[in-house]
Protein backbone atom coordinates (compact mmCIF):
# COMPACT_ATOMS: atom_id res chain seq x y z
CA UNK A 1 0.00 0.00 0.00
CA UNK A 2 1.09 3.39 -0.51
CA UNK A 3 1.05 6.09 1.55
CA UNK A 4 1.61 9.67 0.91
CA UNK A 5 0.73 12.92 2.22
CA UNK A 6 1.68 15.99 3.64
CA UNK A 7 1.43 17.99 7.05
CA UNK A 8 2.36 21.05 8.55
CA UNK A 9 5.14 21.51 12.10
CA UNK A 10 5.16 24.63 13.30
CA UNK A 11 8.82 24.98 13.59
CA UNK A 12 11.51 25.98 11.46
CA UNK A 13 13.62 23.05 9.45
CA UNK A 14 16.54 22.57 10.86
CA UNK A 15 13.89 22.28 14.39
CA UNK A 16 11.92 19.89 12.82
CA UNK A 17 14.55 17.95 10.96
CA UNK A 18 16.10 17.63 14.45
CA UNK A 19 12.79 16.91 16.04
CA UNK A 20 11.60 13.77 13.65
CA UNK A 21 15.19 12.33 14.27
CA UNK A 22 14.58 12.47 17.93
CA UNK A 23 14.09 9.37 19.94
CA UNK A 24 12.17 10.70 23.18
CA UNK A 25 10.09 13.30 20.98
CA UNK A 26 9.31 10.41 18.47
CA UNK A 27 8.30 8.11 21.17
CA UNK A 28 6.23 10.32 22.92
CA UNK A 29 4.51 11.23 19.30
CA UNK A 30 3.94 7.78 17.75
CA UNK A 31 0.79 6.20 18.65
CA UNK A 32 0.74 3.70 20.88
CA UNK A 33 5.11 3.89 21.44
CA UNK A 34 5.67 2.21 24.87
CA UNK A 35 9.73 2.48 23.83
CA UNK A 36 12.11 3.22 21.48
CA UNK A 37 16.17 2.41 22.13
CA UNK A 38 19.09 3.32 20.09
CA UNK A 39 20.86 0.12 19.13
CA UNK A 40 22.97 1.43 16.59
CA UNK A 41 23.78 4.95 14.76
CA UNK A 42 20.45 5.80 12.95
CA UNK A 43 18.91 2.81 14.69
CA UNK A 44 16.29 2.50 16.87
CA UNK A 45 14.38 -0.64 18.93
CA UNK A 46 10.87 -0.30 19.11
CA UNK A 47 8.34 -1.51 21.11
CA UNK A 48 4.36 -0.69 20.80
CA UNK A 49 1.06 -1.51 21.29
CA UNK A 50 -1.83 -0.78 18.37
CA UNK A 51 -4.91 0.06 19.82
CA UNK A 52 -8.00 1.12 17.54
CA UNK A 53 -11.21 0.18 18.51
CA UNK A 54 -11.40 -3.12 19.63
CA UNK A 55 -8.32 -4.44 18.20
CA UNK A 56 -5.09 -4.41 20.17
CA UNK A 57 -2.09 -5.96 19.93
CA UNK A 58 1.74 -5.83 20.82
CA UNK A 59 4.72 -4.77 18.42
CA UNK A 60 8.14 -5.15 18.79
CA UNK A 61 10.64 -4.24 15.26
CA UNK A 62 13.08 -1.22 14.17
CA UNK A 63 12.97 2.18 12.80
CA UNK A 64 16.35 2.84 10.77
CA UNK A 65 16.56 6.63 9.31
CA UNK A 66 18.88 6.43 6.40
CA UNK A 67 20.52 8.62 3.40
CA UNK A 68 19.88 11.35 5.82
CA UNK A 69 20.00 14.83 3.69
CA UNK A 70 19.93 17.30 6.75
CA UNK A 71 18.16 19.29 7.04
CA UNK A 72 15.58 18.97 3.99
CA UNK A 73 15.34 14.48 4.08
CA UNK A 74 15.92 11.57 5.38
CA UNK A 75 14.29 7.93 4.57
CA UNK A 76 12.42 5.87 7.36
CA UNK A 77 12.48 2.22 7.46
CA UNK A 78 10.12 0.63 10.13
CA UNK A 79 10.30 -3.32 10.47
CA UNK A 80 7.88 -4.66 12.80
CA UNK A 81 6.04 -7.94 13.91
CA UNK A 82 3.37 -9.03 16.12
CA UNK A 83 0.65 -11.88 17.01
CA UNK A 84 -1.65 -9.62 15.15
CA UNK A 85 0.40 -9.45 12.17
CA UNK A 86 3.05 -8.03 10.51
CA UNK A 87 4.24 -4.67 9.08
CA UNK A 88 7.22 -3.48 6.83
CA UNK A 89 7.50 0.23 5.53
CA UNK A 90 10.24 2.63 4.11
CA UNK A 91 9.27 6.28 2.81
CA UNK A 92 10.61 9.80 2.31
CA UNK A 93 10.15 12.61 4.52
CA UNK A 94 10.57 15.99 2.86
CA UNK A 95 10.42 19.23 4.85
CA UNK A 96 10.56 22.63 3.33
CA UNK A 97 10.49 25.60 5.06
CA UNK A 98 7.19 27.58 4.48
CA UNK A 99 5.30 30.55 6.39
CA UNK A 100 3.77 28.54 9.21
CA UNK A 101 6.98 26.70 9.71
CA UNK A 102 8.06 23.11 7.91
CA UNK A 103 6.03 21.09 5.83
CA UNK A 104 6.50 17.68 5.88
CA UNK A 105 5.77 15.77 3.27
CA UNK A 106 6.03 11.64 3.37
CA UNK A 107 5.87 9.10 0.20
CA UNK A 108 6.56 5.68 1.01
CA UNK A 109 5.06 2.03 0.54
CA UNK A 110 4.06 0.01 3.39
CA UNK A 111 3.09 -3.91 3.36
CA UNK A 112 1.04 -5.16 6.47
CA UNK A 113 0.53 -8.81 6.79
CA UNK A 114 -1.00 -11.47 8.49
CA UNK A 115 -4.23 -11.91 10.65
CA UNK A 116 -4.60 -7.99 10.56
CA UNK A 117 -4.46 -7.78 7.18
CA UNK A 118 -6.30 -10.69 5.88
CA UNK A 119 -9.34 -9.58 7.52
CA UNK A 120 -9.13 -5.84 8.09
CA UNK A 121 -8.03 -4.59 4.15
CA UNK A 122 -11.07 -2.50 4.30
CA UNK A 123 -9.55 -0.78 7.10
CA UNK A 124 -5.58 -0.38 6.83
CA UNK A 125 -5.78 2.64 4.49
CA UNK A 126 -8.06 4.38 6.90
CA UNK A 127 -6.33 3.43 10.41
CA UNK A 128 -2.59 4.25 8.79
CA UNK A 129 -4.00 7.86 7.58
CA UNK A 130 -5.89 8.10 11.29
CA UNK A 131 -2.50 7.37 12.91
CA UNK A 132 -0.07 9.73 10.89
CA UNK A 133 -2.66 12.27 11.56
CA UNK A 134 -2.42 11.76 15.24
CA UNK A 135 1.15 11.35 15.37
CA UNK A 136 1.66 14.84 13.62
CA UNK A 137 -0.93 16.04 16.10
CA UNK A 138 0.97 15.06 19.02
CA UNK A 139 4.42 16.24 17.44
CA UNK A 140 3.05 20.30 16.95
CA UNK A 141 1.41 19.83 20.74
CA UNK A 142 5.14 19.05 21.98
CA UNK A 143 6.65 21.74 19.56
CA UNK A 144 3.86 24.07 21.65
CA UNK A 145 5.01 22.41 24.89
CA UNK A 146 9.01 23.19 23.84
CA UNK A 147 8.07 26.69 23.06
CA UNK A 148 6.01 27.52 26.12
CA UNK A 149 9.10 26.41 27.93
CA UNK B 1 -11.39 -19.07 16.35
CA UNK B 2 -11.29 -19.75 19.99
CA UNK B 3 -10.74 -16.31 21.57
CA UNK B 4 -8.29 -15.46 24.62
CA UNK B 5 -9.50 -16.22 28.33
CA UNK B 6 -11.44 -13.22 29.48
CA UNK B 7 -13.81 -12.17 32.85
CA UNK B 8 -16.70 -11.85 31.79
CA UNK B 9 -19.66 -10.18 33.35
CA UNK B 10 -23.38 -9.94 33.02
CA UNK B 11 -25.08 -7.34 35.25
CA UNK B 12 -28.52 -6.90 35.64
CA UNK B 13 -29.33 -3.25 35.75
CA UNK B 14 -26.84 -0.24 33.96
CA UNK B 15 -25.90 1.19 36.98
CA UNK B 16 -23.95 -2.12 37.92
CA UNK B 17 -22.82 -1.90 34.39
CA UNK B 18 -21.40 1.69 34.77
CA UNK B 19 -19.69 0.97 37.60
CA UNK B 20 -17.91 -1.99 36.27
CA UNK B 21 -17.29 0.00 33.39
CA UNK B 22 -16.07 2.76 35.38
CA UNK B 23 -12.21 2.86 34.61
CA UNK B 24 -12.84 2.40 30.60
CA UNK B 25 -10.40 -0.99 30.89
CA UNK B 26 -13.29 -3.30 29.86
CA UNK B 27 -14.97 -3.86 26.39
CA UNK B 28 -18.69 -3.25 26.31
CA UNK B 29 -20.39 -5.99 24.55
CA UNK B 30 -23.80 -5.17 22.96
CA UNK B 31 -24.67 -7.39 20.16
CA UNK B 32 -21.44 -8.71 19.12
CA UNK B 33 -21.04 -8.40 15.67
CA UNK B 34 -18.08 -6.82 15.69
CA UNK B 35 -16.39 -7.67 19.02
CA UNK B 36 -16.74 -11.37 18.90
CA UNK B 37 -14.89 -11.79 15.52
CA UNK B 38 -12.46 -9.83 16.54
CA UNK B 39 -11.67 -11.52 19.64
CA UNK B 40 -12.11 -14.92 17.98
CA UNK B 41 -9.57 -14.35 15.47
CA UNK B 42 -7.52 -13.03 18.64
CA UNK B 43 -7.17 -9.41 17.49
CA UNK B 44 -9.27 -8.22 20.46
CA UNK B 45 -8.09 -9.58 23.73
CA UNK B 46 -9.63 -7.64 26.28
CA UNK B 47 -9.07 -8.79 30.12
CA UNK B 48 -12.92 -8.15 30.42
CA UNK B 49 -15.91 -7.67 29.32
CA UNK B 50 -19.39 -6.26 29.93
CA UNK B 51 -22.55 -7.60 28.51
CA UNK B 52 -25.08 -5.60 28.47
CA UNK B 53 -27.79 -7.82 26.67
CA UNK B 54 -29.20 -8.95 30.67
CA UNK B 55 -30.37 -4.95 31.38
CA UNK B 56 -33.96 -4.97 31.24
CA UNK B 57 -35.52 -1.71 29.05
CA UNK B 58 -32.34 -0.81 27.15
CA UNK B 59 -33.84 -1.80 23.85
CA UNK B 60 -37.03 0.48 24.43
CA UNK B 61 -38.50 2.63 21.13
CA UNK B 62 -40.96 5.06 22.45
CA UNK B 63 -42.14 8.81 21.70
CA UNK B 64 -42.18 11.57 23.99
CA UNK B 65 -43.33 14.98 22.90
CA UNK B 66 -42.42 14.55 19.10
CA UNK B 67 -38.94 12.97 19.67
CA UNK B 68 -38.32 9.07 18.89
CA UNK B 69 -35.75 7.57 21.33
CA UNK B 70 -34.33 4.14 20.48
CA UNK B 71 -32.58 2.19 23.55
CA UNK B 72 -29.27 0.68 22.85
CA UNK B 73 -29.67 -2.72 22.82
CA UNK B 74 -32.27 -2.38 19.91
CA UNK B 75 -31.19 -4.57 17.18
CA UNK B 76 -31.13 -3.59 14.04
CA UNK B 77 -34.30 -5.61 12.77
CA UNK B 78 -36.09 -4.10 15.57
CA UNK B 79 -35.69 -0.75 14.26
CA UNK B 80 -35.96 -2.31 11.24
CA UNK B 81 -39.46 -3.01 11.83
CA UNK B 82 -40.95 -1.18 14.16
CA UNK B 83 -44.16 0.25 13.38
CA UNK B 84 -43.14 3.72 15.36
CA UNK B 85 -40.16 4.15 13.27
CA UNK B 86 -41.49 3.22 10.13
CA UNK B 87 -43.51 5.58 10.90
CA UNK B 88 -41.63 8.56 12.25
CA UNK B 89 -38.37 8.10 11.30
CA UNK B 90 -38.46 6.20 7.90
CA UNK B 91 -34.84 6.88 6.91
CA UNK B 92 -33.60 5.23 9.72
CA UNK B 93 -35.83 1.96 9.07
CA UNK B 94 -34.92 1.54 5.83
CA UNK B 95 -31.31 2.38 6.71
CA UNK B 96 -31.22 -0.37 9.57
CA UNK B 97 -32.85 -2.96 6.78
CA UNK B 98 -29.71 -2.16 4.80
CA UNK B 99 -27.53 -3.25 7.37
CA UNK B 100 -24.83 -6.50 6.59
CA UNK B 101 -27.56 -9.75 6.49
CA UNK B 102 -30.73 -11.15 8.46
CA UNK B 103 -28.13 -12.52 11.27
CA UNK B 104 -26.44 -9.63 11.72
CA UNK B 105 -29.55 -7.58 12.10
CA UNK B 106 -31.32 -10.12 14.32
CA UNK B 107 -28.49 -9.53 16.50
CA UNK B 108 -26.82 -6.25 15.96
CA UNK B 109 -27.87 -3.21 17.99
CA UNK B 110 -27.83 0.59 17.26
CA UNK B 111 -25.72 1.24 20.65
CA UNK B 112 -23.20 -1.46 19.31
CA UNK B 113 -23.02 0.10 15.66
CA UNK B 114 -22.55 3.83 17.47
CA UNK B 115 -20.14 2.84 19.80
CA UNK B 116 -18.03 0.95 17.38
CA UNK B 117 -18.28 4.19 15.11
CA UNK B 118 -16.49 1.57 12.03
CA UNK B 119 -16.34 4.41 9.28
CA UNK B 120 -18.20 2.17 6.94
CA UNK B 121 -21.48 1.27 9.24
CA UNK B 122 -24.40 2.31 7.51
CA UNK B 123 -26.26 3.74 10.53
CA UNK B 124 -24.18 7.14 10.85
CA UNK B 125 -25.14 8.14 7.25
CA UNK B 126 -28.82 7.97 8.58
CA UNK B 127 -28.24 9.53 12.04
CA UNK B 128 -25.98 12.71 10.91
CA UNK B 129 -28.67 13.24 8.36
CA UNK B 130 -31.57 12.86 11.04
CA UNK B 131 -29.26 15.03 13.64
CA UNK B 132 -29.76 12.36 15.77
CA UNK B 133 -28.51 13.09 19.82
CA UNK B 134 -26.46 10.50 21.10
CA UNK B 135 -27.43 10.23 25.15
CA UNK B 136 -24.25 8.73 26.87
CA UNK B 137 -24.05 7.62 30.58
CA UNK B 138 -21.17 7.21 32.96
CA UNK B 139 -21.23 6.79 36.74
CA UNK B 140 -20.30 11.10 36.56
CA UNK B 141 -24.00 11.28 34.97
CA UNK B 142 -25.91 11.59 31.71
CA UNK B 143 -24.63 13.71 27.89
CA UNK B 144 -26.17 14.35 24.72
CA UNK B 145 -23.77 14.44 21.76
CA UNK B 146 -25.27 15.45 18.40
CA UNK B 147 -24.07 13.10 15.75
CA UNK B 148 -22.24 14.67 13.32
CA UNK B 149 -20.06 15.99 16.50
CA UNK B 150 -19.52 12.46 17.63
CA UNK B 151 -17.73 10.71 15.06
CA UNK B 152 -14.41 11.93 15.08
CA UNK B 153 -12.49 9.15 13.56
CA UNK B 154 -12.15 6.05 11.86
CA UNK B 155 -13.26 4.18 15.24
CA UNK B 156 -13.05 7.06 17.32
CA UNK B 157 -16.04 9.06 18.96
CA UNK B 158 -16.85 11.61 21.65
CA UNK B 159 -17.22 9.07 24.32
CA UNK B 160 -14.87 9.20 27.51
CA UNK B 161 -13.48 6.12 28.91
CA UNK B 162 -16.35 4.60 30.96
CA UNK B 163 -19.38 5.61 29.23
CA UNK B 164 -21.69 3.37 27.71
CA UNK B 165 -24.31 4.79 24.82
CA UNK B 166 -27.79 4.35 26.52
CA UNK B 167 -29.31 5.33 23.23
CA UNK B 168 -30.29 8.38 21.20
CA UNK B 169 -32.77 10.73 20.60
CA UNK B 170 -34.49 12.04 17.12
CA UNK B 171 -37.39 14.42 16.07
CA UNK B 172 -39.69 12.67 13.86
CA UNK B 173 -39.40 13.64 10.41
CA UNK B 174 -41.79 15.89 8.72
CA UNK B 175 -44.72 13.53 7.25
CA UNK B 176 -44.52 15.40 3.65
CA UNK B 177 -40.50 15.19 3.69
CA UNK B 178 -39.02 12.60 1.05
CA UNK B 179 -36.09 10.16 2.43
CA UNK B 180 -33.64 7.58 0.87
CA UNK B 181 -30.90 5.42 2.00
CA UNK B 182 -28.93 4.37 -1.09
CA UNK B 183 -25.65 2.13 -0.34
CA UNK B 184 -23.07 0.46 -2.66
CA UNK B 185 -23.10 -2.95 -0.45
CA UNK B 186 -19.24 -4.48 -0.58
CA UNK B 187 -20.03 -7.91 -2.46
CA UNK B 188 -18.08 -10.13 0.51
CA UNK B 189 -18.91 -7.94 3.74
CA UNK B 190 -22.12 -6.20 2.98
CA UNK B 191 -20.55 -2.74 4.01
CA UNK B 192 -21.40 0.35 1.98
CA UNK B 193 -17.93 1.09 -0.07
CA UNK B 194 -19.88 4.27 0.41
CA UNK B 195 -23.78 5.09 2.07
CA UNK B 196 -25.51 8.39 1.14
CA UNK B 197 -29.13 9.18 3.30
CA UNK B 198 -30.96 12.13 2.05
CA UNK B 199 -34.08 13.83 3.45
CA UNK B 200 -36.09 16.33 1.81
CA UNK B 201 -38.35 18.96 2.02
CA UNK B 202 -39.93 21.13 -0.45
CA UNK B 203 -42.89 23.95 -0.66
CA UNK B 204 -43.71 25.05 -3.86
CA UNK B 205 -40.81 24.62 -6.34
CA UNK B 206 -38.08 24.99 -3.67
CA UNK B 207 -36.60 22.54 -1.30
CA UNK B 208 -36.93 24.31 1.73
CA UNK B 209 -34.45 21.09 3.91
CA UNK B 210 -32.22 19.23 2.88
CA UNK B 211 -30.04 16.60 5.05
CA UNK B 212 -27.00 15.04 3.24
CA UNK B 213 -25.22 12.06 5.39
CA UNK B 214 -22.72 10.10 3.62
CA UNK B 215 -20.60 6.96 5.01
CA UNK B 216 -17.85 4.65 4.24
CA UNK B 217 -16.49 7.41 2.20
CA UNK B 218 -13.70 8.87 4.65
CA UNK B 219 -12.55 8.03 7.93
CA UNK B 220 -15.85 8.91 9.68
CA UNK B 221 -19.33 9.68 8.50
CA UNK B 222 -20.17 13.31 8.14
CA UNK B 223 -22.92 15.56 6.60
CA UNK B 224 -22.24 17.32 3.02
CA UNK B 225 -22.92 20.66 4.33
CA UNK B 226 -22.12 21.92 1.21
CA UNK B 227 -24.18 19.75 -1.18
CA UNK B 228 -27.16 20.72 1.78
CA UNK B 229 -26.18 24.60 0.64
CA UNK B 230 -26.52 23.97 -2.80
CA UNK B 231 -29.81 22.53 -2.69
CA UNK B 232 -31.74 25.23 -0.62
CA UNK B 233 -30.03 28.06 -2.55
CA UNK B 234 -31.62 26.60 -5.27
CA UNK B 235 -29.20 24.72 -7.05
CA UNK B 236 -30.17 21.24 -9.04
CA UNK B 237 -29.33 17.44 -8.03
CA UNK B 238 -26.48 17.20 -10.61
CA UNK B 239 -24.85 20.27 -8.99
CA UNK B 240 -25.23 19.50 -5.14
CA UNK B 241 -24.21 15.89 -5.61
CA UNK B 242 -21.26 17.33 -7.44
CA UNK B 243 -20.10 19.22 -4.11
CA UNK B 244 -20.45 16.16 -2.23
CA UNK B 245 -17.00 14.75 -0.29
CA UNK B 246 -15.45 17.88 -1.31
CA UNK B 247 -11.92 18.68 0.24
CA UNK B 248 -12.52 15.25 2.07
CA UNK B 249 -9.52 12.90 2.14
CA UNK B 250 -11.48 9.35 0.37
CA UNK B 251 -10.61 5.94 1.66
CA UNK B 252 -9.35 3.61 -0.41
CA UNK B 253 -8.71 -0.23 -0.36
CA UNK B 254 -8.31 -3.17 -2.89
CA UNK B 255 -11.81 -2.77 -3.77
CA UNK B 256 -12.30 0.69 -4.82
CA UNK B 257 -9.89 3.14 -4.69
CA UNK B 258 -10.00 7.07 -3.15
CA UNK B 259 -11.16 8.68 -6.66
CA UNK B 260 -13.60 5.84 -7.64
CA UNK B 261 -15.53 6.08 -3.79
CA UNK B 262 -15.68 9.88 -4.27
CA UNK B 263 -16.68 9.31 -7.94
CA UNK B 264 -19.68 6.42 -6.23
CA UNK B 265 -20.72 8.96 -3.25
CA UNK B 266 -21.54 11.70 -5.98
CA UNK B 267 -23.45 9.01 -8.34
CA UNK B 268 -25.72 7.93 -5.37
CA UNK B 269 -25.74 11.06 -3.39
CA UNK B 270 -27.65 11.86 -7.18
CA UNK B 271 -29.70 8.95 -6.82
CA UNK B 272 -30.71 8.81 -3.24
CA UNK B 273 -31.54 12.93 -3.97
CA UNK B 274 -33.81 12.30 -7.09
CA UNK B 275 -35.69 9.59 -4.73
CA UNK B 276 -35.98 11.79 -1.88
CA UNK B 277 -37.15 14.23 -3.62
CA UNK B 278 -40.08 12.42 -5.72
CA UNK B 279 -41.25 10.65 -2.01
CA UNK B 280 -41.34 14.99 -0.92
CA UNK B 281 -44.61 16.11 -1.15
Amino acid sequence: MKIAGTNVVFVPQERAYEMLQDPGILASCMPGCESLEKIAENEYAMKMKMVVAAVSGQFAGTVRIADPEPPGKFRLIVEGSGKIGFVKGSGVLTLTPNESGTEVAYDGEVNIGGTIASVGQRLIDTTARMLIKRFFAKLNGETARVAAD
Amino acid sequence: MIPAPFDYSAPATLEEALKLAGDGSSKILAGGMSLIPLMKLRLASPESVIDLGRIPGLNQITESGGAIRIGAMATHHAVEGSPLIRGKLPLLAETAGQIGDIQVRNMGTLGGSIAHADPAADYPAALVALEARIHLRSTGGERAVEASEFFLDAFTTAMEPGEIVTGVEIAAEAPSEGYKYEKVPHPASGFPVVGVAVRLSRSGGKITLARVGVTGMSSHAFRARNAEQVLVSGGNIAAAAGVVGEGIDANSDLYASADYRLHLARVHAARALTAALSRAS
